[in-house]
């Protein structure tokens, strides 16, 4: 029987990570971040000639004694911070040893775990071909459970269509977050579209780009047939050490070209080893990359 | 084209399972991928776009069916020969002779060499370059012919039959060999008879004659050789000294001035200058005073191609006076006394007696043995079983001559004048009385007849007595007041002394088998030969049956001693063969690379390694193509 996704060890490791995120300001210095709406705060905004509709009670009397005009005080409106955490749950993750989603869900875990213990609200949403239906706006950490339950339930299947997830999203969700894209990224191009539609709607953007140990070093030679994760097209293959090292350049260069892109646009951008633990990953890869303060 | 390997052709069915392996195309492993895309982006870069990248797997194969075919070439031993070589069978005949000893200082890569390793290195080439279904057998010729190797493919175990082969110091019969292998090879297909040799003293002209099967291989080239073809030695017993007599021959074309050494027991007792023109020999008598004996070597002090001929060596004997016995009459011993007392170096005159025929009964039943002993118109009752003895007028019945009547006033006659015994002898017009008509009952050897024929003077051997006999009385007869009196006598115990201690030759040729000239005493079990070597003494004991032994190992020259009982004989084992001194090999007829049909002298066998060199670029060409490569 394999081992459960979220077994004593990983409650565990959140404890710690507990510990680290009352030390973080991930949630103190941005989900009180003042809106640009204006809103119910203690912070005066503006004033604004009263127009019928308004609350009466937010009449500034002691102007109209002055001036004898009806005017309102308008506050400024606080808003909280959401964090939301792409998964891509297409057939490509499910790959690797260790597999490279189970070490995808359990860093969207340990993320939203993170978000929801510092008063904010966190979402894990999957996406494949579409995005899906995940949980959102989850407060506290007795619903950490129940994303638990959400994401041992989802499977790995079907293509990526991360261009199309993205367009979804900003549809669905106006409010610019913070959203953090866990995915392996193939296909650039179709990642930089959708890096694109984030950063125009104003989200704050992190991508974790997780691969794993096969594909950073392919351990075959020889003559073979491969089959593509996410359909059934396959291709046959002569893998020569030529290949292999042509294949090791061209991912390097992948990587190094999404973690370019981000560097420019103000993307936030993190590799890791599905065979490195996760809280190692967030602790000091996060940590470095500036995802948590 | 012919392959010396057939066998070879096997690996063309890794050719074939070249061809089906690509035919049925191999069966790949699969791997799941995330990203196929990302992997065909890269193969991408060379993937089938032109006709000929289409045509790249066939190309592939057709290297690879290119290179099992250059590496079946390479194994197979291919060579151009448009049908001319078949399979034959062939016995090699290996002359191992002295003569193939000769060092050759040819331009072999391996230095100087011998013949003999010369012809076992062309044995090699041929076992090489004939088709390998040839069958082969290798003889020695040897002192008797030795199959080496019987019929086989195995041209390994030819060689190393070839190998085995170790050299004979003496002269060979490759008459004797052609016939073994001629007897063997009957039967069989494409016969062939190949004779590596020197020419083995011009045997080979006469084994090849007008026989096709017989191909001559002539090995070595040197001529430079001057050899001891003869060398004996005699004592002269008047002299108290020795006579040596040396033959050398000169076997090359040019003039050579040298110089022969002798030595008596390894010290020098006589340097002779030595001038031979090419072709010609030399020949010397030296006179060596050692009255006590010795070995005597000779030997030519100059280095030449053949060393083995260089030397030679001699027994020179003791010289003991003989001690004679004398059985006359009273009234008729004066000229026989008078005849012994002049030879005083070979007759000991103490030693000696004269007795009557009465006393000689009595003497001899007391065991006294004389060295001769001489009957003078008498004869014993009892002949003593081993012993020299001359008789005049009158003989014991032991002598196989029966007296059949009177010859009155016969002329002698001298039918034998270069006998020891009739040596500075003037017989001429002796007056003889009357004489007895003898017959011979048993072989003997006259040396002197009547005019009608019938013997005066014979010897008859028996296996332990030696007789000489006068069938005429001498006192009546002008001959005891002729000098060739005394001189007959002085023959006699000359004559019979030599004899008396020969039990074996003097002299052996390598490769002989000494036999005992007479039967050993009685008694004698074992005979102990010692090979008197320059360092050390090597000896052998022998079993002695009915008075006989065999000593077979004559295969080096040098003295020998043998000891048996009381007695010790001498003798000597030289070369002394003037046709294995000879050196200069005898040219063939017709090139024997022709004549079997040589490969490697025809068009050339293709190299392997060329063939090995083209497959490693096939290979590399191959593995290009391999690394570039992207099917679907």
């Amino acid at each position: 029987m394999a081992d459960p996704l979220f077994d004593k060890a990983f409650l565990k490791k959140l404890e710690y990570l507990d510990l680290i995120a009352r030390r973080l300001v991930f949630g103190r210095q941005q989900a009180i971040r003042p809106s640009i709406k204006k809103g119910a705060s203690i912070e005066f905004k503006d004033f604004r000639e009263y127009s019928p509709g308004d609350d009466p009670r937010s009449v500034e009397w002691s102007v109209y004694a002055r001036l004898g005009e009806l005017v309102i005080k308008l506050f400024r409106q606080e808003e909280e911070l959401d964090l939301r955490v792409l998964l891509d749950a297409s057939g490509s993750m499910d790959f690797g040893e260790p597999n490279k989603f189970d070490h995808a869900r359990r860093i969207a875990a340990a993320l939203a775990y993170i978000g929801m213990c510092n008063m904010d609200s966190a979402s894990v949403v999957p996406f494949g071909r579409e995005l899906g239906n995940g949980r959102s706006r989850l407060r506290g950490r007795g619903k950490i459970f129940g994303l638990f339950d959400f994401l041992t339930g989802l499977r790995a299947e079907g293509r990526t269509d991360l261009a199309g997830a993205a367009r979804t999203f900003v549809s669905r969700v106006r409010r610019p977050n913070l959203v953090v894209i866990v995915s392996d990224f193939y296909g650039l191009k179709n990642a930089q579209r959708a890096l694109d539609q984030l950063r125009f709607f104003k989200h704050q953007v992190y991508v974790i780009q997780v691969a794993s140990p096969w594909e950073l070093d392919p351990p075959i030679r020889g003559e073979w047939r491969l089959l593509d994760a996410e359909s059934p097209d396959f291709g046959d293959l002569t893998v020569t050490d030529t290949l292999l090292r042509r294949y090791r350049r061209a991912f390097d260069e992948f990587s190094t070209n999404l973690r370019r892109y981000g560097m420019r646009y103000s993307i936030g951008y993190a590799l890791t080893r599905s065979d490195t633990p996760f809280e190692e990953f967030l602790v000091q890869v996060l940590q470095r990359g500036g995802l948590v303060a | 084209m012919t392959l010396l390997a057939p066998w070879a052709l096997w690996f063309s069915a890794v050719g074939l399972a070249v061809v089906a392996l690509y035919l049925l195309k191999i069966k790949r492993r699969r791997q799941t991928v995330p990203a196929l895309d990302f992997w065909r982006q890269l193969a991408g870069q060379t993937h089938v776009r032109s006709l000929f990248q289409r045509l790249k797997r066939w190309l592939s194969l057709l290297l690879w069916l290119a290179i099992v075919t250059c590496l079946i070439l390479s194994v197979g031993n291919p060579v151009l020969t448009f049908g001319r070589i078949k399979p034959r069978s062939i016995a090699v005949i290996l002359d191992n002779s002295a003569s193939m000893q000769t060092i050759e200082e040819g331009e072999s890569p391996s230095g100087p060499r011998t013949r003999l390793q010369a012809a076992l290195e062309v044995l090699n080439d041929l076992t090489r370059l004939r088709p390998v279904d040839d069958e082969w057998m290798l003889i020695e010729a040897g002192r008797t012919p030795r199959v080496l190797r019987a019929w086989t493919r195995d041209r390994q175990a030819i060689r190393l039959a070839g190998e085995s082969s170790s050299p004979h110091f003496g002269s060979v019969d490759l008459s004797a060999a052609k016939a073994l292998a001629a007897q063997l090879i009957s039967g069989k297909a494409q016969p062939a008879i190949v004779v590596l040799s020197d020419g083995a003293a011009g045997q080979v002209r006469k084994l090849v004659g007008d026989d096709q099967t017989v191909v001559y291989w002539p090995i070595g080239q040197s001529d430079d050789n001057l050899g001891i073809t003869r060398f004996r030695a005699r004592p002269h017993r008047r002299q108290s000294a020795q006579y040596a007599y040396i033959r050398v021959i000169n076997a090359s074309p040019r003039l050579v001035e040298t110089r022969v050494v002798f030595e008596l027991d390894d010290s020098t007792v006589a340097v002779e200058p030595l001038s031979v023109e090419g072709g010609e020999s030399w020949e010397k008598t030296v006179v060596v005073h050692a009255p006590e004996g010795g070995v005597l070597r000779a030997r030519i002090d100059r280095p030449d191609a053949l060393a083995v001929d260089n030397e030679a060596c001699a027994i020179l004997e003791p010289i003991e006076r003989a001690s004679i016995l004398l059985v006359t009459p009273r009234e008729e011993r004066f000229f026989f006394e008078q005849a012994l007392v002049a030879m005083e170096s070979l007759v000991d005159p103490e030693a000696s007696l004269t007795i009557s025929i009465e006393e000689y009964d009595t003497l001899n039943a007391a065991g006294t043995a004389p060295d001769v002993t001489l009957f003078n118109n008498c004869a014993p009752n009892n002949l003593p079983p081993s012993g020299s003895f001359v008789f005049v007028n009158a003989w014991p019945k032991e002598v196989p001559a029966r007296v059949i009547d009177t010859l009155e006033a016969p002329e002698l006659t001298v039918v034998e004048r270069d006998h020891p015994l009739m040596r500075y002898l003037n017989l001429s017009a002796v007056s003889l009385a009357r004489a007895k008509r003898v017959d011979l009952t048993q072989r003997s050897t006259v040396l002197a007849r009547s005019s009608e024929g019938a013997p005066l003077i014979f010897l008859h051997h028996q296996p332990d007595r030696r007789f000489i006999c006068l069938a005429f009385d001498v006192m009546e007869s002008d001959l005891p007041f002729r000098n060739a009196f005394p001189l007959f006598l002085r023959n006699a115990v000359a004559l019979l002394m030599i004899e008396r201690s020969a039990w074996i030759e003097d002299q052996y040729d390598i490769g002989d088998i000494i036999e005992p000239i007479r039967p050993l005493p009685g008694g004698v079990e074992e005979v102990r030969v010692s090979r008197l070597l320059d360092d050390d003494i090597r000896e052998t004991t022998l079993p002695v049956e009915n008075g006989r032994f065999h000593f077979e190992d004559t295969t080096r020259r040098g003295p020998l001693r043998f000891t048996f009982g009381d007695e010790t004989a001498y003798s000597a084992v030289n070369l002394a063969d003037a046709g294995e001194s000879r050196i200069a090999p005898l040219g063939a007829a017709q090139p024997p690379e022709d004549r079997l049909t040589l490969t490697g002298r025809l068009f050339g066998a293709v190299p392997w390694l060329a063939m090995a060199v083209v497959a490693a670029l096939l290979v590399g060409l191959e593995w290009l193509t391999y690394h570039f490569r992207w099917t679907e």
